[in-house]
């Protein structure tokens, strides 16, 4: 069973950065105003924030963290460790995390790792990261995590493009010996996992000049998408989001004795309005412990999390000590539940790039 | 399982169509409301209802009311 309990490491921080530009979802010129008003009730989405070109994931998680690291006034040279998370790296073979090392101007002594995830990558980011760091030789650590996903969306896809945002994260861990465990739960049902998968341009399927002209007319609008795209299967990740998280939440709570009624939040990957609240219903949990960062900012992958907790609650962070479980859930299909205790951690209020 | 059940339950996912109008045999994929959301809608009662996860080829696969109600009932 992936159960994990980590001790020794405590979050002292989160940030995030979006772009300065909003799309409006009653605006988005495929829909009538009345269905742009359904999809709104149903995603729970009225605008998001994207990128513009020359803009990327790394720049947002770049000015997430120099806020974030500013505000804990830890020095270039005390960081340890530097993780980065995304699934659209500024280059095809030079993963972002060197990128941003050298722009925070980290130490040669600091280990640098990147992984390649979708929307479970924050929790599956903080269980590398906390694991690395409970042995107690990496005293201070970051994660940076984001993705400028927008820029893969067709611009006809009807499914993708109301409800995808961008947004760049930075968190902050400390080896400590009074930190709470941090307990996670993960799991993979990789057979379901080509319901998300983009299968054109890689190296399985490296573009032609045909396919490769085609997929620029799509992403530019010049041409809609057709059968043959694979783009996103939304039904089964539907199907997988209402069914698979309330039960790994649930199986987190039973093999480490917590209870629901004692978490101060339950802080879901914002996939669709409809998918948060069938979760949060399944796990009988109050509405006010559930909060949504849906309507501002859209389904923002990996991100939705830490953006969620800025976004919401961020005063609640600043001056209490919480009880949070998080929940990430879709590519792979996959998904990590994490149970963390905070306590006043820096949350500096959501940074427009 | 009861088809008359399934059929009304399927039935409540709509707004505008009339609840009369939909039988066993309706071919729901040519309905005027027939959409993504409502699609979801009907996955989402399959699981509060019958406790079954019907996943996207499920649906595609599925022509009339009663195809669905297979696939639940197979499942189930």
């Amino acid at each position: 069973m992936a159960f994990l309990s980590i001790p020794n490491v405590a979050i002292r921080g989160i940030a995030a950065c979006v772009p300065p530009k909003i799309q409006e979802n009653r605006d988005i010129p495929f829909y009538t105003r009345e269905e742009a008003e359904k999809v709104i009730a149903t995603t729970g989405v009225e605008r998001r924030h994207v990128v513009s070109d020359g803009i990327t994931a790394s720049d947002l998680c770049l000015k997430a963290c120099e806020k974030l690291i500013d505000e804990l006034g830890w020095e270039a040279e005390s960081i340890d460790l530097i993780c980065n998370v995304t699934q659209t790296s500024d280059y095809i073979n030079h993963p972002n995390v060197f990128v941003l090392h050298e722009k925070l101007g980290l130490k040669q002594n600091c280990m640098a790792l990147d992984l390649f995830h979708g929307c479970p990558g924050w929790v599956m980011g903080m269980s590398t990261v906390a694991s690395l760091m409970s042995h107690g030789t990496l005293r201070r650590g970051i994660m940076l995590d984001g993705d400028c996903i927008t820029r893969t969306c067709y611009a006809y896809d009807r499914e993708s493009v109301p409800l995808f945002g961008d947004c760049g994260t930075a968190t902050a861990f400390e080896y400590t010996e009074e930190a709470a465990s941090m307990l996670f739960h993960t799991g993979t049902i990789s057979a379901d996992g080509m319901a998300l998968a983009r299968e054109i341009g890689g190296h399985r399927n490296p573009f032609t000049v045909e396919t490769f002209i085609k997929d620029q007319d799509k992403l530019s609008g010049k041409a809609e998408p057709t059968a043959d795209d694979h783009l996103m299967d939304g039904m089964s990740v539907f199907s997988f989001g209402i069914t698979v998280p309330p039960k790994s939440i649930k199986q987190l709570c039973e093999h480490y004795g917590k209870n629901m009624e004692e978490v101060d939040k339950v802080i879901l990957h914002q996939g669709n309005l409809f998918m948060v609240n069938k979760i949060a219903k399944k796990l009988k949990v109050a509405k006010d412990k559930v909060p949504s960062c849906l309507g501002e900012y859209g389904n923002t992958t990996s991100t939705s999390i830490p953006l969620t907790i800025v976004s919401q609650c961020r005063k609640e962070y600043e001056e209490e000590a919480l009880k949070t479980i998080a929940c990430g859930y879709g590519t792979g299909l996959s998904w990590g539940t994490v149970y963390l205790e905070t306590s006043h951690i820096k949350c500096p209020e959501v940074i427009i790039y | 399982m009861d088809i008359k059940e399934f059929v009304e339950n399927f039935a409540e996912q709509f707004e505008e169509t009339d609840q009369s109008f939909f039988t066993a045999d309706t071919r729901f994929h040519e309905l005027g409301e027939w959409s993504s959301l409502i699609a979801l809608s009907i996955i989402a009662m399959a699981d509060e209802e019958y406790n079954v996860t019907l996943k996207g080829d499920d649906m595609r696969a599925a022509v009339t009311i009663e195809d669905l109600f297979n696939t639940v009932k197979s499942k189930a």
